[in-house]
């Protein structure tokens, strides 16, 4: 066997380090969502706050030292459940043709429902965090630090969906504004979602539907006018 | 001078009221300006407020395009009760309901059956092919392969519906406080409505009527699929034919347009007598014709149980024997006007005679050799001119509401038809003393 088959190169050494750092990282993933998908279950069960770390370790058979390498704080773990939300959310739309051919108003109603079809089993859950995100210090906020990458990330979704609407001249322009608003409309909805006991949370739906129907047509024809 | 000025701060305070309470603020306003203006004047300022009152409960109808609208498509049939302006403008907004998107659709059907119209159905068409007034309806096929249309409910109607109502008790405060609109017939049509909402409701109706028109071999009723229906989706069997406006493009001959209108007309006096229920939504997107004479009867969400009182009561316009039986007439004053009110003898005989001379002159009671032009507009002129001197003289009843609405509809089909129907002769076939 010569020299040059024994050793391998420094591209191959590279390329075999990448691959297992994205085997550890893959590993690192898979863990992380196994704890969440058990953390979620004793949420729904006894709610955020009664539900402790060392619970949650034992449900997820893992050290509670270990969790603490993944999640620092219960915060952490709600946090990491809205970028799984996020993630799926962005995957999903992207791989659905009809939609992004729909008019504005029909894309946005059906990611925000999305949203909400994935928030529907843990609606206990929900509204703890939104009672938590309202403290400025929490890491849940909307201000913290440590969900910036999170809204971030959702921001310049919907920033590329209204740019699309921008420049087929389905709504003017809005810039960075329009992201940030709707942002905000989706928390409305969210709250009012939690709140509402019609059948079905129907009158959420219908709220959604108008809103946005109404707030496309008055964005189009100038509030001025309205 | 001092009029004038008068007239110029009516004006502005009516201007004023208008802005501040909409429509309510209208009808004040016109009260107010009354005393102020001759009747020349009067008149056309009428007209013009009426024209555009109604151009603007139109248009903010359709702005809203919710529930509201069933609420304006409700009172459109109400010929008897708003002015032909009212009623030219809000027959504008049938058949165009609130749309859903597929996105909403699909969200909605979830919602009211618990799960998505592709994993119920075999295949389902995204698009609606007709608007309902209360949703919309689809094409789909049934995993057994059956063809069917499935209606699906706009989201919170039940809800929406009573606000609607509630707002507009405070709109017609005024028309309810000079006694133009009376509570009563407001709670009758929020019931009828409400009723309409729940699916559940009309496939009851729809199986009851399938039933019950039986022996009317000319009419076709859908069948319901209750495993695959809730109270906001209804899927029912396909009914073939086309809708009126279609219909008339295909240039029907005059014999098929007589036989269409003689079934309709047996049709409406068939449930009346023999049913005791009436299909109460006349308007021309529930009927569907075909060429063979066969009429298809679509949406049963508002069907009205008739009082055996209230069709003995209407037998008499046809039957006017009340003229010679001081019995038959003292029932109608009871029908009326309720137990309390019987001092008002002479106002319900002078709105008795007014009807009997409008059937005399159009259903005479002796046998004659022409049918009756439904489409000749000397009737629908004769049937608004006696509905003014009815609701003029306030002989209205709310069991009244749903049975005028189904005979006012029911004429304005056969006056779009043009047909020629021996009217008397039919109702003669099913009515108890004619």
């Amino acid at each position: 066997m010569s020299k040059a088959e024994r050793k391998p190169n420094l591209k191959q050494r590279n390329a075999s380090q990448r691959t297992k750092q994205g085997k550890r990282d893959l590993k690192k993933e898979q863990t992380k969502e196994h704890i969440l998908s058990a953390a979620l279950q004793l949420f729904r069960e006894k709610g955020l706050e009664r539900t402790t770390t060392k619970e949650v370790s034992k449900k997820a058979g893992i050290a509670e030292g270990t969790l603490f390498n993944y999640f620092k704080t219960k915060e952490d773990l709600a946090l990491y459940f809205f970028q799984k939300e996020t993630e799926q959310l962005i995957q999903w739309f992207r791989g659905e043709r009809r939609l992004q051919k729909a008019p504005l108003p029909e894309k946005l109603f059906a990611i925000v429902h999305r949203q909400l079809e994935y928030l529907e089993p843990y609606e206990e859950f929900i509204g703890a965090v939104f009672c938590r995100a309202l403290q400025p210090t929490s890491s849940l906020s909307p201000l913290s630090f440590d969900s910036q990458e999170l809204r971030l990330k959702y921001l310049r979704f919907i920033r590329e969906l209204l740019s699309d609407a921008e420049e087929q001249e389905e709504i003017p322009r809005l810039g960075e504004l329009g992201a940030y608003a709707f942002g905000l409309f989706y928390l409305g909805i969210v709250t009012h979602w939690l709140q509402d006991t019609s059948r079905g949370k129907q009158k959420t739906l219908a709220l959604l539907d108008r809103a946005l129907s109404i707030g496309t047509k008055v964005l189009k024809q100038g509030a001025w006018e309205w | 001078m001092v009029k004038h000025r008068k007239q110029n701060s009516v004006n502005r305070a009516a201007r004023l009221v208008q802005l501040g309470a909409g429509l309510a603020g209208s009808y004040l306003a016109y009260q107010l300006q009354r005393p102020f203006v001759d009747e020349q004047r009067a008149s056309s300022h009428r007209q013009a407020l009426k024209r555009k009152h109604a151009t603007r409960v139109r248009q903010e109808l359709q702005n809203l395009r919710g529930p509201i609208m069933k609420v304006g498509q409700a009172l459109s049939m109400q010929t008897h009760f708003l002015g032909v302006e009212m009623v030219q403008e809000l027959s504008a907004l049938q058949m165009h309901a609130p749309p859903m998107h597929p996105s909403l659709m699909r969200a909605q059907f979830r919602s009211a059956f618990g799960k998505y119209p592709e994993d119920v159905f075999h295949s389902f068409e995204h698009e609606p092919f007709a608007a309902a007034s209360l949703g919309q309806v689809h094409w789909a096929v049934t995993k057994k392969g059956q063809n069917v249309a499935v209606k699906i409910q706009y989201p919170a109607m039940g809800e929406a519906i009573k606000s609607d109502f509630q707002a507009l008790r405070t709109a017609g405060f005024a028309a309810r406080m000079t006694g133009h609109l009376q509570d009563a017939i407001i709670r009758e049509a929020e019931r009828g409505i409400l009723e309409e909402t729940d699916y559940l409701n009309e496939a009851r109706n729809i199986e009851h009527f399938r039933k019950a028109l039986g022996p009317l071999d000319f009419i076709r009723v859908p069948q319901v699929y209750p495993e695959l229906s809730s109270e906001q989706v209804l899927t029912m069997s396909r009914v073939p034919g086309f809708r009126l406006e279609d219909f008339l493009k295909t240039k029907p001959s005059q014999e098929l347009r007589d036989q269409h209108g003689a079934n309709l007309t047996r049709l409406f006096f068939f449930q009346l007598f023999c049913v005791g229920a009436l299909h109460a939504d006349p308007h021309p997107g529930n009927y569907l014709f075909n060429n063979d004479g066969t009429i298809g009867l679509v949406d049963f969400g508002c069907v009205k149980y008739l009082k055996p009182e209230v069709v003995r009561c209407y037998a008499q316009f046809w039957s006017r024997e009340w003229v010679r039986d001081r019995q038959l007439f003292a029932d109608i004053i009871r029908v009326i006007s309720g137990p309390k009110i019987s001092s008002e003898e002479a106002r319900v005989r002078r709105c008795m005679n007014e009807i009997r001379a409008f059937y005399d002159e159009f259903h005479p009671l002796e046998e004659t050799s022409k049918p009756l032009e439904l489409g000749d507009p000397k009737f629908m002129d004769g049937l608004g001119k006696l509905a003014k001197v009815l609701v003029k003289n306030r002989f209205l009843s709310p069991e009244f509401l749903f049975l005028s609405r189904t005979e006012s509809g029911m004429c304005n089909l056969l006056h779009i038809l043009k047909a020629r129907v021996f009217t008397t002769q039919i109702a003669r076939q099913w009515m108890p003393h004619c």
